[in-house]
């Protein structure tokens, strides 16, 4: 059932007016911290107030304007944009209040706090973008907006790594551009509303162009290999930047393009009748254990945190690449499950570095006495990644597994069960580190982050065991994504 | 009152009236001149409006000199392309208003010439603006070189020595353009004994002299490409757009090159209407010239220190995009060309207003002598940022429906390397004006002394500001100007009876 309600332009919209206001009055500190959570608190408001609706099945739709006669700025809160916008909303409470913390004492925090600002307004709406021209316009705005915030430190090293974020991402733009246009020729449409707007008597020359083209320029945000480099370069930001790079905004809106083109633009029909997602399936399972090797031999810790993001989003990749129902849920719930892990993972590390100046896994000895709550989080966040029962984590591979045993890709539960042992590899020996091994001499006094820091992180590292243990009951993320899958899938 | 005839006439004529008379009127305070420039205009400006809101009431329209019917005495046509008035107009009103501070800090420049830099921009605004609205090929010629000429003289205005050389050399290249056009013209006139457009595409389609119908049609292309500065008879460009005074590079790079497209569709219509000759050649020269002159004009542009230098080559690629879209003449791809002709007209001028007001301001224009710039004139480089994004084509700006609509184009011809080749060229526009802004908001100054300056003058911010904001919100009613040329378009891609 479609409503015509303004609140899937108002999530954004309000909080584009806030940045604004950030930007205008953002050097008093008060103020500046005043709009910065209004616009992040607003908009989950906003966002929060349709789920009911959503999960009854409500799609909420708003046409804005027209640019031109075809094309314009449309706005549709389905299940599956639902998930991805409180997913981000949620997080970007948290972050917000972890960034306030963190940024104490730096530099140009006007332009800082602004930018990040309008980052929480664009992904909400690229996850409410209506059509494919919509989301190609928030994806692009992403870009530019976090362009300052990679290179926020302004050293040569910044700059180099804002350059390559850029050259890769804005190249993957042009390629969603290239292919944004070929599907308007072909169908004269961009809608994202329905289970696919392709159809087979396009030509499968034409629709492999699409496809090919779709998927490139959305593989470079989600950092398919080989279309990773940006990534683990652009480490340099400041930590919540990190988080928000990592974990909510840019990387998942890559994943979220890549949903919505299987799901949105071609549909699970027709790809199932091209075949065209095997080679994607293949890349992303080569690219979870790849990142996984790679990870294990990274000494700074947020390198090694950024290539276990990229061994995670492939999960999505090869999820919603399989074509089956389980492996959709899993590809959709995954979503919220590596955000949340990752984020916790990442608190941890800003946190250590901000509390101790350490930013090298081999330094970490015996950090867990020095800071138990913290390195608690990052345990728990660690075990949710290699999949044990009761973290959110699990319940991600459970769905692969099955959807693997469902299309016949049992080469996939290798896959997972390599993956896992890999996650153990590389995140075990820090917990191991943190509590069991203590260099001598050291004194057990426990100095922990400060409040504004460690608080965030608890909540993190308490939604990855709610949303492992929880999943079933109504209103949990989960039933949002089992909607958004009943509707790709026709059931 | 829209519907008054005569208004066409006071458009035209009131910028050439009032150049002819500033120095009279500023003979004993030269300090009138900028304020009865700026009289000239607004008069200008009302007719405009009058004019184009007429077009859009009632379609195209003509206007009969002293009344001589066609073929006999001239005849000024308004139609849809002709709206682009509007936009002379405007970036001539804004240019005026701008120069009034801005010409104190040319140095070289003696005072006493103040009068007569207003008399060459004003006849320069009305030279385009006849151009624009003429039906009558003699005419095109003789608005071509009053306009021609006062840009020539524009770019020498500053007197500095470099100026004069880049003046030389413009004046050189378009010389010869405007010989070819004249020529031409000729060539026409021989072949149907008539210099009305419309008569000449009749007479045209019935004529068989393909062979020197279709040396005219070479030698009107050749010279309106050195106009529109394509590649590779740019070579005038860079040099004279970056060393005319600021207001002036906004009008020669906004407005004069265009009317060099303006002419290029003028002379496609009589062709396409009259049938004559196969165009699918002249289609793929143009096709092709545009993807280098995007390409190369970006490539070069990437070398660049010297802002001035960097907005004019990338004015090379921006014509490319049009040229692009001309030739690959779809439906989708001529409308995302002729208003690419407006709305890059809209952005380069901020481009230029902004980046005039920098060194205005500052008495620097390279990249490295500007770093830093950003925190002491904020305004001045959101304008510029504002103008990169839209240029680079990032929706929702004025930059993106011309991409969206000549890519489009191109899949719709079957020439799908044309819209990569588009999409992707804009990706190394991206590079250099990166580079710009990085420098202004993210690297440390080597002129520390930038820090203690102002903000520009509000005279000099009021243009650059208000263009920008046009840059936003011309993107998100892009839909106004395309449902305006969308019966233009189709007009000229149909031949006569077909």
């Amino acid at each position: 059932m479609e409503v015509y309600d303004i609140r899937p332009m108002l999530a954004p919209a309000i909080s584009f007016a806030c940045s604004g206001m950030v930007f205008l009055f953002g050097s008093n500190k008060y103020w500046r911290r005043f709009w910065m959570l209004s616009a992040s608190v607003l908009k989950l408001i906003v966002v929060l107030s349709m789920l009911p609706g959503s999960l009854r099945g409500v799609v909420y739709v708003f046409h804005l304007i027209d640019f031109t006669p075809g094309i314009g700025l449309g706005f549709r809160a389905d299940a599956l944009g639902m998930f991805f916008a409180a997913v981000s909303s949620t997080l970007w409470v948290i972050t917000t209040v972890y960034a306030i913390g963190y940024m104490r004492g730096e530099e140009h925090l006007v332009r800082f706090f602004g930018f990040f600002a309008l980052c929480v307004s664009t992904t909400v709406g690229i996850a409410f973008a209506a059509d494919l021209l919509t989301f190609f316009l928030f994806y692009e705005m992403l870009t530019i907006c976090t362009y300052p915030l990679v290179i926020h430190d302004e050293t040569p090293e910044a700059l180099k790594a804002g350059r390559k974020y850029l050259i890769y991402t804005l190249i993957g733009g042009a390629f969603i551009l290239v292919g944004s246009v070929i599907v308007f020729n072909a169908t004269g449409t961009l809608d994202l509303g329905s289970p696919g707007i392709l159809s087979a008597d396009i030509g499968t020359q034409t629709l492999a162009l699409i496809f090919g083209l779709l998927i490139t320029g959305f593989s470079v945000k989600c950092a398919i290999m080989p279309l990773h480099g940006w990534l683990p370069t652009a480490m340099v930001a400041p930590t919540p930047v990190s988080a928000l790079l990592h974990a909510v905004a840019v990387v998942k809106a890559g994943a979220f393009g890549l949903l919505r083109t299987v799901y949105n633009v071609f549909g699970v029909e027709l790809l199932s009748e091209l075949g065209y997602t095997k080679p994607l399936m293949w890349f992303a399972g080569f690219t979870i254990i790849a990142a996984s090797l790679i990870a294990i031999f990274q000494d700074n810790l947020k390198r090694r945190l950024a290539f276990s993001t990229i061994s995670q989003l492939s999960y999505i990749a090869i999820g919603a690449a399989m074509l089956t129902p389980f492996s959709a849920t899993a590809a959709i719930v995954h979503i919220a499950n590596q955000a949340f892990a990752k984020i916790t993972m990442f608190f941890v590390a800003g946190s250590i570095q901000r509390t101790t100046g350490k930013t090298n896994v081999h330094e970490l000895a015996g950090i867990g006495y020095r800071m138990p709550w913290t390195m608690g989080a990052f345990t728990v966040a660690a075990l949710s990644f290699i999949g044990v029962p009761l973290f959110a984590g699990f319940i991600t591979k459970w769905y692969i597994s099955l959807g693997a045993l469902e299309s016949g890709d049992y080469w996939v539960l290798a896959v997972m069960i390599a993956s896992s042992m890999l996650n153990a590899a590389y995140f075990l020996p820090i917990v191991y580190l943190a509590f069991f091994k203590v260099p001598p001499g050291t004194k057990m006094r426990v100095t922990e982050a400060s409040p504004t820091l460690l608080v965030p992180t608890l909540i993190c590292a308490a939604y990855v065991i709610v949303l492992g243990t929880t999943a079933e009951v109504p209103g949990m993320p989960f039933s949002l994504a089992q909607a958004a899958v009943h509707f790709v899938f026709g059931m | 009152m829209y519907d008054w005839p005569h208004w066409i006439i006071v458009a035209v004529f009131s910028p050439l009236l009032g150049a002819v008379l500033t120095p009279v009127v500023s003979l004993r305070d030269r300090r009138v001149a900028p304020w009865w420039a700026l009289g000239a205009m607004t008069v200008s400006s009302f007719a405009a409006s009058m004019l184009v809101i007429r077009v859009a009431k009632e379609g195209p329209f003509s206007y009969l000199p002293g009344g001589w019917e066609r073929p006999y005495g001239i005849e000024l046509r308004f139609d849809e392309f002709s709206a682009s008035v509007a936009i002379i107009c405007l970036i001539g009103w804004l240019a005026l208003l701008y120069s009034w501070r801005y010409t104190e800090c040319m140095h070289d420049m003696p005072k006493a010439r103040i009068p007569y830099y207003y008399t060459l921009v004003l006849l320069n605004l009305g030279g385009m603006m006849g151009l624009v609205v003429t039906g009558d090929l003699f005419n095109v010629f003789v608005f071509l070189e009053i306009l021609s000429l006062s840009g020539y003289a524009l770019v020498a205005i500053s007197g500095e020595h470099i100026a004069e050389m880049a003046a030389f050399k413009y004046l050189l290249m378009g010389a010869i353009s405007s010989l070819l056009v004249l020529f031409a013209i000729a060539i026409l006139f021989s072949i149907t004994g008539s210099l009305n457009m419309a008569d000449v595409t009749v007479i045209l389609s019935k004529t068989t002299y393909t062979t020197p119908a279709a040396l005219a049609l070479a030698m009107l292309a050749i010279g309106f490409m050195v106009k529109a500065a394509l590649f590779p008879v740019h070579i005038w460009l860079p040099d004279a757009h970056s060393i005319a005074p600021s207001p002036v590079s906004a009008i020669l790079s906004g407005l004069v090159v265009k009317v060099g497209i303006i002419g290029m569709v003028r002379v496609y219509s009589i062709y396409n209407g009259a049938n004559l000759l196969d165009l699918h050649v002249f289609n793929q020269v143009l096709v092709w010239l545009g993807a280098l002159s995007i390409v190369m004009g970006a490539f070069f542009a990437i070398f660049q220190d010297d802002i001035k230098l960097m907005l004019a080559y990338s004015t090379i690629s921006n014509i490319g995009y049009i040229v692009m879209g001309l030739g690959l003449s779809t439906n989708f791809s001529v409308i995302g060309g002729t208003v690419h002709v407006f709305n890059h007209a809209l952005i380069k001028a901020t481009l230029f207003f902004a980046a005039g007001a920098l060194i205005y301001r500052t008495g620097f224009r390279t990249l490295t002598d500007l770093r830093g710039v950003g925190r002491v004139m904020p305004l001045t480089c959101i304008a510029i940022s504002i103008g990169a994004i839209s240029i680079v084509g990032i929706p929702p700006t004025a930059g993106f429906l011309c991409k969206w609509y000549i890519a489009l184009g191109a899949f719709e011809a079957g020439q799908p390397f044309f819209g990569f080749a588009l999409i992707f060229g804009a990706l190394f526009i991206f590079i250099y004006y990166i580079r710009m802004v990085n420098a202004f908001y993210f690297q440390e100054p080597t002129r520390p002394e930038i820090l203690e300056l102002s903000e520009a003058p509000a005279s000099m911010l009021f243009p650059t500001l208000l263009l920008a904001a046009l840059c936003l919100v011309m993107g998100i009613l892009g839909r106004i100007p395309l449902t305006f040329i969308e019966p233009a378009a189709a007009r000229l891609l149909t031949p006569l009876g077909g």
